[in-house]
């Protein structure tokens, strides 16, 4: 599903200024959870990525573009994108990495060594 | 003669039906418009028509696609938009599907474990009926951070135009 979905007031026309909520794929591997948001016309400069008491959050500025031109139809607005998403405890923050290509963020938050399982080796006495 | 009236016994088909359908959801990814929506009333991609005298200005959204995979073909007054986004099934996919160039160590026989899915995949064709004929030699397009932008030319003949009024 590429169809944005207002946050504000769904009956409110499209235009500038809203805030969208990106569609994303969340995918757990085990080691590390991979997430995937659709953001087209966003800027990796202006995407700002924080993971604070287990959410991840995502925003991302999109600057209002001027036209001069006549609308003729006007299928989906351009503003802001932001999302927050719950991902828990056990996972490390300072190792989060995020890339933004083709109007794709892809963030991949590793899970903390400690919570990872382990096999424990048996010492002979 | 079936043994059961029609409608009595059926809601048990129906029920697996609907388990199917949504078993259907759990593991493959949405279409391109979206689960809950039927493909007939489906618009993707969802684009954005401009006008000055000289242009028509299309802008439609195509987040992790690239250039190869769409297909832009113009004849007189009509634009078509084909192309197709990948389903993606794996992590590496996911990073793939981004363009990121980083090797991914993800085994091949790796376990998909979906959280959410809402990010649809498979074909897509729009085709789109402009008020007047444009130039199709002139046409041009870009796809810049998942925003493909077609500017297309109006003819000359289409292009609006002052008439010198002659004094008699």
């Amino acid at each position: 599903m590429v169809t944005k979905t207002e946050t504000a007031s769904p009956a409110t026309p499209p235009r500038a200024g809203l805030t969208y909520r990106p569609n994303v794929d969340v995918r757990d591997r085990g080691t590390e959870v991979v997430l995937v948001a659709d953001m087209p016309g966003a800027n990796a400069a202006t995407i700002d990525v924080t993971f604070e008491d287990g959410v991840l959050s995502l925003h991302g500025a999109v600057a209002p573009r001027a036209f001069t031109a006549r609308v003729i139809r006007q299928e989906y607005g351009i503003g802001d994108y932001r999302r927050s998403l719950r991902l828990g405890d056990g996972f490390d923050g300072a190792r989060i990495d995020a890339d933004y290509r083709q109007g794709v963020l892809t963030i991949r938050v590793p899970r903390l060594a400690a919570v990872l399982p382990r096999k424990v080796e048996v010492r002979a006495g | 003669m079936p043994a059961y009236r029609t409608g009595f016994a059926l809601p048990l088909d129906e029920l697996r039906d609907e388990i199917d359908r949504l078993w259907t959801t759990l593991v493959t990814a949405p279409p391109l418009h979206g689960w809950g929506q039927r493909s007939e009333e489906s618009v993707f991609p969802a684009v954005n028509l401009r006008e000055t005298d000289e242009a028509f200005t299309v802008e439609a959204e195509l987040p992790g696609i690239s250039v190869n995979d769409v297909d832009i073909s113009v004849s007189g007054d009509s634009l078509v938009l084909k192309g197709a986004r990948r389903a993606v099934d794996t992590a590496a996919d996911c990073v793939a599907a981004s363009g990121a160039d980083r090797p991914v160590e993800a085994p091949a026989s790796e376990k998909v474990v979906w959280l959410l899915r809402e990010r649809g995949s498979g074909a897509f064709e729009r085709r789109l009926k402009l008020p007047v004929a444009v130039d199709s030699l002139r046409v041009e397009a870009r796809l810049v951070d998942g925003v493909l932008t077609v500017v297309c030319p109006k003819l000359a003949a289409c292009q609006p135009r002052k008439v010198e009024v002659r004094g008699g």
